[in-house]
C-alpha cells in the first residue's frame, strides 16, 4: 500500500463545512479539537484512496428487491 | 454449594439434580449485585423483581421433571442496550436516555428466557455503545467502568458485562461488539468473551450503533460457558433480516488430542505493550502442544481506515437525530458532547468507498483462514489503564489493531481468553479469530487453551 496522498485544503473545506453547522455551539477549544478529528478523517479517506477500484468493484452490501408475500 | 464464580456448566447440573435451587441462586446473586455491583459501576438496574418470577417459575418446572436445559434457572445480567419490558429502563448508558423503556423484550432476552434463563441485572456500558467518540473511561451515567483487577478501568462498551462476570455477580453476561467491545471488557476484566459472526444472533431489541457492525454475544468464566450461552441465543429471526438462517447447535465434544492449525499475522503484536507482547509470546509456545504456529501473510490494506470509516459513518446516521439536535450535549464524557459532529466531514462517497473496500477485507480474510483454524493474537494491544487517564483504542486510530478491523469488518467470530498477568497483576488475553460460521472451531480452540492452562481459574480479591 503506499502512503496515501494528503492535501491540506481538503481538511480545510470538510472543516469549514463542520463549523458552519455546528459552531455556534462550541467553545475555541471544541473547534480546534473537532479540525484535529476532521484531519485525521482526510487521513483516513487518503488511506482509502490508496487503493485502486475499478467499475466493477461494487460494495458488499448487495440490494435485495421486496415482497411482502415472499 | 457456592455458587459464586462457579462456570454455568456445573451450575446447570447441580440445578438440575436439585441440589441447589434456582431461587437459592438468583437470591445469592441478587445480593451481589446489589452489594458489590457499585464497587464497580457494574449495574445500571438490579431486576430482582422480574428475577424471582422467573426463578421461581424454573424451580417448579425443574421439581415438576421438565428442565429446559443447561440456562434454566441460571441468573444472567444483559448489557443495557438490550430492550426490556415491563417498565424496566433501557438507559444505552445515556444519561438523556435513563427513563428510557420499551414494551417488549429483545429477542436475545427472549431466548434466554425460553432457555429458562434468569435475568437479573441490567448491567453498566459506555454510553451509546461508545459510538460518540469517547477516550477515557468516564463516558457512562453511571460512572467509568471498573475492573476488579485492580481498579483499572473494566474495558468498553460493555463494562459491566466485563466486570460483573469476573466479580462474581454474575454467572455470564451478554454484551455487544461493533468493535473492540467484547474482547475489551473480557481482556481487561480476566474473562471470556465471544464475539459470533456478524448474523450468527438477532440484534432486534438492541440499540444500533452501526448496523453491518454490531454483534451480540456472551461474556463468561470459560469458553464452555461462552458455547453454552451462544447455543439459547443463536438463530434466524425474522424481526432481524440480518439473522442468519444457518443453525448453530454448540459442540462440546471433547477436545483432547485434537490438534489446531494456528496462524499469526505477521508483526501482528509489534504496537501492543511490552507485557502483552511477552504474554502472548509465551502463549504461542503453550499453543504448540495443541497445534501448529505458523506466521501468515495478509494483503496489504488500509483495513483500519475502512472499518473506522464505515463504523464512524454509520453511528453518524444511526444517532443523527441526538446529535443535530445537541441532545448530545447531555452526555457524560465531555468529549462525546461534540466529536461527533466531525462525522459531518465523511462524504457519501467515502462510505461507498469504504464498503467497496470491505469486499477485499472479507475475501482477504476468508483466503488465509481457509487453510487454518484459528487466527491468534493479543485479545486487546494494551492492559487495563487507569480510570483517570486515556486509553489506547484502535476505533480511534491511536493503536494498531488489524485483526479487530479485519474481525469486525469481515464479521468473524472470535474469543478472547486470559492468557496471563502483568508484574502489577492486571490480566491479558489472547484471541482466536476464525473463519465466518466457525464458533465451534473458536471455541474448541479456545477450550483446548483453557485445559491445559489455569489463567481462567484465577479470580480478583472481591470477597477479601
Amino acid at each position: 500500500m503506499s502512503e496515501p496522498a494528503r492535501d491540506p485544503g481538503e481538511a480545510d473545506l470538510r472543516f469549514a463545512l463542520v463549523r458552519l453547522r455546528y459552531g455556534d455551539r462550541l467553545t475555541a477549544e471544541q473547534l480546534d479539537a473537532l479540525r484535529r478529528a476532521v484531519e485525521t478523517i482526510v487521513e483516513q479517506v487518503a488511506a482509502l484512496a490508496t487503493v485502486p477500484l475499478t467499475n466493477a468493484d461494487e460494495p458488499l452490501q448487495r440490494f435485495v428487491p421486496f415482497r411482502a408475500d415472499e | 454449594m457456592n455458587p459464586v464464580y462457579t462456570p454455568v456448566r456445573e451450575l446447570a447440573e447441580a440445578v438440575r439434580a436439585r441440589q441447589v435451587s434456582p431461587v437459592t441462586l438468583t437470591e445469592a446473586f441478587l445480593d451481589r449485585l446489589e452489594r458489590l455491583g457499585p464497587r464497580y459501576n457494574a449495574v445500571v438496574t438490579v431486576t430482582r423483581e422480574r428475577a424471582l418470577v422467573q426463578a421461581r417459575r424454573a424451580e417448579g418446572e425443574i421439581a415438576a421433571g421438565g428442565w429446559r436445559g443447561p440456562l434454566h434457572g441460571i441468573p444472567y445480567g444483559a448489557k443495557d442496550l438490550l430492550a426490556t419490558a415491563g417498565g424496566i429502563p433501557t438507559t444505552w448508558g445515556a444519561a438523556p436516555l435513563r427513563a428510557q423503556t420499551f414494551d417488549f423484550d429483545a429477542t436475545v432476552v427472549q431466548r434466554l428466557e425460553q432457555a429458562g434463563a434468569v435475568l437479573v441485572a441490567k448491567l453498566a456500558m459506555v454510553e451509546l455503545a461508545g459510538g460518540m467518540g469517547y477516550r477515557q473511561p468516564n463516558a457512562s451515567f453511571t460512572g467509568p467502568g471498573i475492573s476488579p483487577w485492580g481498579g483499572t478501568w473494566s474495558g468498553g462498551s460493555s463494562s459491566g458485562s466485563g466486570s460483573a462476570v469476573s466479580a462474581g455477580l454474575v454467572p455470564f453476561a451478554i454484551g455487544s461488539e461493533t468493535w473492540g467491545s467484547i474482547l475489551s471488557p473480557a481482556a481487561n476484566c480476566g474473562v471470556s468473551g465471544l464475539r459470533p459472526t456478524y448474523g450468527r444472533v438477532s440484534r432486534h431489541g438492541a440499540m444500533a450503533l452501526c448496523w453491518t457492525l454490531d454483534k451480540l454475544g456472551p461474556l463468561a468464566l470459560t469458553a464452555d460457558d461462552c458455547g453454552l450461552v451462544l447455543d439459547a441465543i443463536a438463530g434466524p429471526d425474522p424481526r432481524d433480516p440480518t439473522a442468519a438462517l444457518r443453525p448453530f447447535r454448540y459442540d462440546a465434544g471433547d477436545v483432547v488430542g485434537r490438534r489446531f492449525r494456528f496462524g499469526v499475522i505477521r508483526d501482528v503484536a509489534a504496537a501492543a505493550e511490552e507485557s502483552v507482547r511477552d504474554a502472548f509470546s509465551r502463549s504461542l509456545d503453550v499453543l504448540s502442544r495443541i497445534g501448529t504456529v505458523e506466521d501468515v501473510t495478509i494483503a496489504d490494506l488500509p483495513y483500519e481506515a475502512i472499518t473506522r470509516t464505515i463504523l464512524m459513518s454509520e453511528a453518524a446516521s444511526a444517532f443523527e437525530d441526538m446529535i443535530e439536535s445537541g441532545a448530545i450535549a447531555g452526555l457524560t464524557a465531555p468529549e462525546d458532547r461534540f466529536t461527533a459532529y466531525a462525522r459531518d466531514a465523511i462524504l457519501a462517497k467515502d462510505y461507498i468507498k469504504a464498503l467497496r473496500l470491505r469486499t477485499f477485507v472479507v475475501r482477504e480474510a476468508d483466503r488465509v483462514l481457509s487453510g487454518l483454524d484459528a487466527l491468534v493474537a493479543p485479545g486487546r494491544p494494551a492492559v487495563a489503564s487507569p480510570l483517570d487517564q486515556e486509553f489506547r483504542s484502535a476505533a480511534r486510530g491511536n493503536v494498531p489493531d488489524v485483526m479487530g478491523a479485519i474481525g469486525n469488518a469481515a464479521g468473524l467470530p472470535a474469543i478472547a481468553v486470559p492468557n496471563g498477568f502483568t508484574e502489577g497483576g492486571l490480566p491479558t488475553s489472547l484471541q482466536f479469530m476464525g473463519r465466518a460460521w466457525e464458533e465451534n472451531t473458536v471455541l474448541a480452540a479456545a477450550r483446548a487453551w483453557q485445559r491445559i492452562t489455569d489463567w481462567h481459574l484465577r479470580r480478583a480479591a472481591v470477597d477479601a
